[in-house]
């Protein structure tokens, strides 16, 4: 029972943080937003030169969606950098729950409040053209949320024996960026040099996109279409997607064992 | 005594036991096999200056560092063996400050509660008395953000408390309070063993503070150097401490060696320090036997910090220079001018503080 309560606190603890603070709520809520308003009309302007079988948004939103969860949940597994800081993670450690219960309670949260965030971004696809049921709103929160796991225990790998809170940001940075260009998020990996499609193939997030344009745009695009969208067929990208997060979380659990 | 658990029928007296234990960092000696125990019920304190192994006692108790040698029980569980039951026993206070910034106060002792399994319903019961009880029930909604660290270390003890330890450990509770804040800490430390059934075991550098406690270990590097009460510690001294300041020094003390040969005669700084028995008693004497003009003469009760310039032969906030260390605060403003002082200068400043 104690074990299962350190879960259940750690995973309220950081829906609690994530909801009270209610800028980092409406900045995660808005700024994915902003970024399809903005940068998706801008890039708009260019394309249609080019004649395309799909609209911009259609192909942008599922990147979009998938880089604001990643960004949320990295960010808040690697809050633990934080709680090191202040202390507070001592007081989590030296408490009778196991310390592979602490590091899921932190990564089930932080996949919570980015399913969150999911679930109120997914309400916008409506909006965007894109052909929208109750089946893909619930296989869309479905590959959000395993996205948002394999992220936050990617974040505790990489944050667990951190000592330094300075080299945090930088962690973030050279991790989420490469990640996110290399991903197919921002445009058609298959379209880009060699060298790139290769790098991408060890990039795990390009299997999570993958998963979610499939998803999302099933109602939407042609299924020849979006294999021109993503590198690889819906059932590859996510037992691929799944293959990482089970391997991460082992490697994050014993990781996390040794702590301290 | 085989494996960790050990007389668990019988009451037990002693909740902590600790033999040989030691603890080596690289080729750091931070604790060199240090034995002792605590009997229940008592306030067991561990006084020694900065470095001399407080913090890496209570870890190692606290199952938060292992022991390189040595075994140490806690509630009669093996701190090694059995860490989980160890720390299902203890309520553990670090030296900083550990509570959860987002959270306010009432949350932060339901989230120890969970961590600790209490129950909803027991949580609530105990949530009322410890927060009445550490004098935060009014402000149990607000955010520990904006709480004074004389409150936040009330509400820590108290969230120490939650899951009803059989042993209560605080490492430096007062350190970085001012004295006002620290008696307040301090009174409520006697109230919690008032009212709870509960073992303490704190360490300090404070010598006021360790006269509080029940028993205390003197510790200076890595060894116990005394253990007893506070009372039996200052009659290894001898009874009372006469300091006096005569307008010749050096021929006071010979005379006195002369006269009274019995009693001990230190020369300390300005000053003469007499151990005797019966000071009261001695004093009139005293004066009437020396020729040497006295300036100024003061009895006094003798003090830890007589017990540990005796055992150690230096005082214990001295660094090893030999210099009194000064208190200095968490942030210090003078640090940040510094930068633009040149270090000579700096120098010369220190020099004039310690005369």
């Amino acid at each position: 029972m104690t074990k299962l309560s350190g879960i259940y606190v750690l995973w309220y603890r950081e829906i609690l943080i994530y909801l009270r603070n209610s800028v980092k709520f409406f900045t995660s809520i808005f700024l994915p937003l902003l970024f399809l308003v903005f940068f998706g009309t801008g890039l708009k302007t260019i394309f249609p030169l080019v004649s395309l079988p799909y609209d911009f948004a259609e192909f942008f939103f599922p990147g979009i969606l998938a880089l604001s969860i990643t960004t949320m949940a990295l960010s808040s597994t690697m809050s633990i950098v934080w709680d090191r800081e202040f202390g507070f993670l001592k007081e989590i450690l030296v408490s009778p729950v196991p310390r592979s219960y602490i590091a899921l309670g932190k990564i089930l949260g932080a996949a919570s409040t980015a399913l969150i965030e999911g679930a109120l971004l997914l309400l916008a696809t409506p909006y965007l053209g894109i052909n929208f049921s109750l089946k893909i709103f619930f296989e869309g929160l479905a590959i959000i949320f395993l996205i948002a796991y394999g992220m936050a225990t990617l974040g505790i790998f990489l944050t667990a024996r951190l000592k330094k809170t300075e080299s945090f940001t930088f962690i973030l940075q050279l991790i989420i960026a490469p990640m996110v260009f290399l991903s197919g998020a921002f445009f058609p990996i298959n379209n880009s040099p060699h060298w790139m499609i290769n790098l991408s193939k060890y990039n795990p997030l390009t299997y999570g996109i993958n998963s979610l344009r499939w998803v999302i745009l099933s109602h939407t695009l042609p299924a020849s279409t979006i294999s021109q969208l993503t590198t690889n067929g819906f059932i590859p990208s996510l037992s691929i997607f799944i293959l990482f997060t089970i391997i991460i979380t082992i490697l994050s659990l014993q990781l996390f064992k040794r702590l301290i | 005594m085989s494996q960790g658990i050990k007389n668990t029928q019988e009451e037990i007296l002693e909740v902590i036991q600790v033999e040989n234990l030691r603890k080596k960092y690289g080729a750091i000696k931070a604790v060199a096999g240090i034995s002792f125990s605590v009997k229940k019920g008592e306030i067991f304190g561990f006084l020694g200056p900065n470095g001399a192994g407080k913090t890496t006692t209570i870890n190692i108790l606290c199952t938060l560092a292992r022991p390189t040698a040595g075994v140490a029980y806690i509630n009669d569980y093996n701190v090694t063996s059995h860490p989980d039951q160890v720390r299902n026993s203890i309520g553990l206070v670090f030296q900083e400050i550990t509570l959860d910034n987002h959270l306010t106060a009432e949350e932060n002792l339901f989230f120890h509660a969970m961590l600790y399994g209490v129950s909803r319903k027991e949580f609530t019961q105990r949530k009322i008395e410890l927060l009445k009880l550490c004098e935060l029930w009014e402000r149990r909604k607000a955010k520990i953000e904006n709480f004074s660290s004389g409150m936040k270390r009330r509400l820590e003890i108290a969230r120490a408390l939650i899951n009803q330890p059989k042993i209560l450990f605080l490492d430096e509770p007062t350190i970085g309070l001012d004295p006002q804040t620290r008696k307040k800490v301090w009174d409520y430390i006697f109230t919690v063993r008032k009212k709870k059934d509960i073992t303490i075991f704190l360490t300090t550098q404070y010598l006021n503070e360790a006269e509080s406690c029940d028993r205390v270990a003197i510790i200076d590097q890595g060894k116990i150097i005394a253990l007893d009460t506070p009372d039996n510690l200052k009659k290894m001294i001898g009874g009372d401490i006469i300091t006096m300041k005569t307008e010749d020094n050096e021929k006071a003390e010979t005379e006195f060696k002369q006269k009274f040969p019995e009693y001990s005669i230190k020369r300390l700084g300005k000053e003469l320090k007499i151990e005797v028995d019966q000071g009261d008693e001695f004093l009139p004497i005293l004066v009437k036997s020396l020729p040497s003009k006295i300036i100024s003469m003061e009895l006094r009760r003798p003090t830890l910090e007589d017990v540990f310039l005796e055992l150690t032969g230096r005082q214990i906030r001295e660094n090893n220079n030999g210099q009194l260390e000064e208190e200095t605060p968490a942030f210090d403003l003078s640090t940040l001018f510094s930068f633009f002082t040149t270090p000579k200068k700096e120098k010369n400043n220190k020099n004039t503080k310690n005369d």
